[in-house]
């Protein structure tokens, strides 16, 4: 059987999820021999020119340039797969949303969209079609062979819709809350097996909300351990500002 | 039946012992006034006074993952069913953990019987440890009737002071004791001391709600309506934090792992949770217990009701580890008593 | 950790053999199956069986062909959108293996039902379970009164096993309608609600057992209907999905109150289950 070829590129990010592929060690001698890279920037510089069996993409899109660049490797792959937080939800750099709203008109990336030079901050999938999910700041490395396994199956992978605290507690970590620390687990998509808490990090969201969080309730915790709701607030948009794109496309149709 | 004392001094003994042949578990301080059953080599380790660890032994007899079949289709089907086993002694079980061990022991054995844990189980040495007082305001042992020793061990410690009191209950306990060689025989003095100590705790140890017990799946039937339900809902985080400690949940999804070849891999089940939105949801989209005041009431009515309905026993132990781990602050005994007051 | 292989769990599996497929609507398509070692899966009409692709995962699917042919049996498949297993079924074709546990659960208690009249609705996909016990009955037809047939779908393009209705339409021992919700140009039957149908059935309420089949939502109407007409609710029989992992009564996800839908079910008659909030 001919292996797969598998591009990576990357948008707006830190590159951060590249970095956890490339130290993925003794598993990543594994893919390699079940899947051929045909670019990845991390760690290799040659370009190839033909169609991508799969292309993985990390980072958001933040400008004309780089919605015309997406376009191009869709038309050109058979499957896009978006990892990370910035490509997958839109991540940090959707905080950049907050300001600058108010300039840019929310119908900019319509018609008129050519005569601004930067756009909203979006996910991958607010732009193209993405076939597989890979939530995470950075992502978790044994989700992503997950989603790899899934791929290269021709098998859809769901994205968890429970909550971290799921994993946490199976995996016996001590809650933050009793530490008196607050945590975002119980509105957080799980599928990270819970890696943060398991090394005495919090949660601090980074997969993104589950499809119908109990945010008032959440609130109402948090409010507990005397945070002011603005910093409740600001923890929540971290990297769940580019739903709020979503919802006007909602509120429009 | 025989009994036997064990010197309080010569508890690391035993447990060295017992370490030398096997893997000997017991409640450990974890931090934060949090314990959790993991491997000891000396008694020094164990907390004999201890809350509700994180997590009940069940995760012994019923692992958080574990493996049911594993398969390799590079030459037609091959499929093996495995069950991962392992000699254990769980040593220091509460007694209301041990009555929710019970609780498993009877769903994996109803028919179709679970080979996986039936196996397991009989792989386990379990030993219990008595409260002498309550651990903390949550429990409701009493009102389950759980505070009291009533089965489910090998052998049972009772703490009175210098020593420990040993009821042997099984030929597999006696075993221990023999091999271990460790132990005196009890005298009706020993008996005396432990009498008294089950009269004091007769005073410690009362309902901690106001009902009798067997009103309470009638009170559950009664009540299914009621806007507590709905009321509770609108706290909970849907974290399933409250059934991964229960001792007496059992509920688990199974799904296919394969390796990176895709051809060989494993068949896994791992906890799952009736509070976790896509519990109940079939491919149609449609969930049957969509909000999440659908599910709370689930899982009572899964303790109080549905069990003693088909079972006949109830699944609630009173370890109160589900009030204690919510950060929600659902609390059970509230819950049951806000449903009394509510009246008809 | 030691391993120990056993050969009495309950998530061994059985192989079987496709040995014909026929894709009957865009989403649906029927596999027929031979167990290997020339086992029979020995059903009732309504069961279910686990359906394995082994690293996929396993899907709960009604056995829709009658025990009366027992040398293979075959099972008719959605493919759902996004779903995992359906739409890998859809990709293997004649010869391809697949494993299967079971049958499953409580199906049409089909020889109670001797000596009365019988009436089947289903709707949608719900022919599926139900076409085992219609080709139960035919096969066995003398043993039956009155036999009435209403069947309801989307539209005709969506209408399942449209060779085998030609064949039920015709045949004079079934009293046969059927209705779509949107018809077609060249659709000369019913339009409307599958309820529609019920009030043109000649129906002896005491001795007829109704049996129906299908969406969720489809069942309080259906029922409704069937008790203004008289028949008795424990004469009334059900067959409820449910999301279902394990078959054996014990994952949880399947469960209705104190009722386990894979084991007790997933067919129920309706005095069972009506008291039981949410089954219906
Ligand atoms: C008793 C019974 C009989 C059925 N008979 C048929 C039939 O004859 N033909 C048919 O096409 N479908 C039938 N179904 C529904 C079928 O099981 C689901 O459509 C199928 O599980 C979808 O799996 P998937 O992996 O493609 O979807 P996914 O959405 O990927 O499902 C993920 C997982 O959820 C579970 N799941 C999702 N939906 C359901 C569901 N409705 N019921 C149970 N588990 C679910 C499955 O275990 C699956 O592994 C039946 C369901 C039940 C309960
Ligand atoms: S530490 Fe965080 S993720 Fe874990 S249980 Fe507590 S709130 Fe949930
Ligand atoms: S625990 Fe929270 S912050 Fe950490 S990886 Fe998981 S979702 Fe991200
Ligand atoms: S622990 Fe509390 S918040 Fe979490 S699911 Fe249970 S009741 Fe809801
Ligand atoms: S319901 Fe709560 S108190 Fe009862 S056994 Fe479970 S965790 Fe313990
Ligand atoms: S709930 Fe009762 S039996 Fe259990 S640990 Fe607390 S006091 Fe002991
Ligand atoms: S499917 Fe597991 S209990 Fe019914």
């Amino acid at each position: 059987m001919k292996k797969p070829k598998v591009a990576f590129f990357d948008f707006a990010c830190c590159e951060g999820c590249q970095l956890q592929v490339a130290n993925l060690g003794e598993d990543l001698l594994d893919i390699l021999d079940t899947i051929d890279v045909v670019e990845f920037r991390e760690v290799m510089t040659e370009k190839w020119d033909q169609g991508y069996d799969v292309a993985v993409i990390e980072g958001s899109i933040t400008n004309e340039h780089a919605i015309e660049k997406i376009k191009r490797i869709r038309e050109r792959s058979k499957i896009l797969i978006a990892y990370g937080s910035c490509a997958t939800i839109g991540g940090v750099n959707g905080m950049k949303n907050d300001f600058e709203l108010n300039e840019i008109e929310a119908h900019v990336y319509q018609e008129n969209a050519k005569h601004f030079k930067t756009v909203p901050t979006m996910a991958v999938s607010q732009v193209v079609k993405v076939d597989y999910f890979v939530n995470g700041c950075p992502i978790y490395p044994p989700e992503f062979i997950t989603v790899l396994k899934c791929a290269l199956a021709g098998l859809p992978y769901h994205v968890p819709d429970n909550v971290v605290c799921v994993e946490c507690k199976i995996n016996e970590n001590i809650c933050m809350y009793d530490k008196g620390v607050t945590c975002l687990g119980p509105v957080t998509k799980a599928g990270c097996n819970s890696w943060c808490i398991n090394n005495g990090n919090v949660c601090y969201g980074c997969r993104g909300m589950v499809s119908n969080p109990n945010e008032n309730s959440a609130k109402d915790v948090l409010s507990k351990y005397n945070i002011s709701l603005d910093l409740i607030k600001n923890k929540m948009n971290m990297y769940n500002k580019c739903r709020e794109l979503n919802k006007n496309e909602k509120d429009k149709s | 039946m025989k009994n036997a004392i064990l010197k309080k001094e010569k508890l690391d003994d035993f447990i060295k012992i017992m370490s030398k042949d096997e893997k000997v578990i017991a409640p450990v301080l974890k931090g934060n006034q949090s314990y959790t059953f993991t491997e000891v080599k000396s008694a020094d380790e164990i907390s004999l006074k201890y809350l509700p660890t994180i997590l009940p032994p069940k995760k012994y007899f019923m692992p958080q993952h574990e493996t049911l079949i594993e398969y390799d289709k590079r030459n037609g089907q091959k499929v093996h069913c495995v069950v991962e086993v392992e000699d254990l002694v769980i040593f220091g079980v509460h007694t209301c953990d041990l009555a929710g061990i019970q609780c498993l022991n009877m769903i994996f054995a109803d028919r179709p019987k679970d080979m996986n844990y039936l196996i397991r189980k009989n792989r386990i040495t379990l030993i219990g440890l008595e409260c002498n007082s309550y651990c903390d305001e949550f429990a409701s042992c009493a009102l389950m009737g759980n505070h009291i020793p009533k089965g489910g061990y090998d052998l049972l410690f009772t703490d009175l002071g210098n020593y420990f009191f040993v009821e042997i209950n099984t030929r597999k306990g006696e075993e221990l004791i023999e091999k271990t060689n460790l132990f005196e025989n009890a005298d009706s003095n020993h008996q005396e001391e432990l009498n008294k100590l089950r009269k004091l705790k007769e005073s410690i140890f009362k309902p901690e709600v106001d009902i009798d017990k067997n009103e309470i799946p009638s009170l559950f039937k009664k009540k299914f309506e009621s806007k507590i339900w709905e009321d509770i809902g609108e706290r909970c985080l849907s974290c399933g934090n409250c059934t991964n400690v229960c001792p007496t949940c059992y509920c688990f999804d199974v799904l296919d792992i394969p390796d990176l070849n895709l051809k060989t891999g494993k068949r896994v089940r791992v906890w799952d949770s009736c509070q976790n939105e896509p519990f109940a949801k079939i491919s149609g989209g449609e969930s049957f217990r969509e909000k999440r005041g659908d599910r709370k009431r689930h899982r009572f009515n899964r303790k109080f009701r549905y069990p003693v309905e088909r079972y006949g026993k109830f699944f609630c132990t009173g370890c109160g580890r589900c009030s204690r781990t919510c950060m929600a602050k659902i609390d059970l005994k509230e819950t049951i008593r806000d449903l009394i007051k509510e009246g008809n | 950790m030691e391993k120990i292989h056993i050969n009495n769990s309950g998530y061994e599996i059985v192989p079987a053999k496709i040995v014909s497929t026929r894709k009957m609507t865009e989403q649906e398509k029927i596999f027929e199956l031979k167990l290997v070692h020339g086992l029979s899966l020995d059903h009732e009409p309504g069961q279910f069986v686990e359906v394995s692709i082994l690293g996929v995962g396993e899907a709960p699917i009604s056995v829709c062909s009658s025990p009366t042919k027992r040398d293979s049996f075959e099972i008719c498949v959605r493919a759902v959108k996004d779903g995992r297993f359906s739409n890998a079924m859809h990709n293997l074709d004649i010869g391809d293996e697949v494993g299967i546990r079971g049958p499953f659960g409580v199906g049409f208690p089909a020889a109670k039902l001797e000596g009365y009249d019988i009436i089947m609705v289903a709707g949608g996909l719900g022919i599926a379970p139900l076409r085992s016990l219609i080709n139960y009955i035919i096969d066995n037809r003398r043993e039956y009164g009155k036999v009435s047939l209403l069947l309801g779908c989307k539209d005709p393009q969506s209408m399942l096993f449209a060779d085998e209705i030609d064949l039920w339409q015709k045949r004079v021992d079934i009293n046969f309608s059927c209705t779509v919700d949107r018809g077609a140009p060249d659709w000369k039957g019913n339009v409307g609600l599958i309820t529609s149908l019920i009030p043109n059935v000649n129906i002896d309420p005491e001795r007829t057992y109704a049996v129906v089949v299908g969406p969720p939502v489809m069942y309080k109407f259906v029922i409704k209907e069937l008790l203004s007409k008289g028949i008795p609710e424990h004469q009334i029989l059900v067959s409820l999905e449910r999301h279902m992992k394990c078959g054996l009564g014990k994952c949880g996800h399947c469960q209705i109150h104190n009722i386990y839908c894979c084991q007790d079910g997933p067919v129920f008659s309706y005095n069972n289950i009506k008291e039981l909030k949410g089954a219906i």
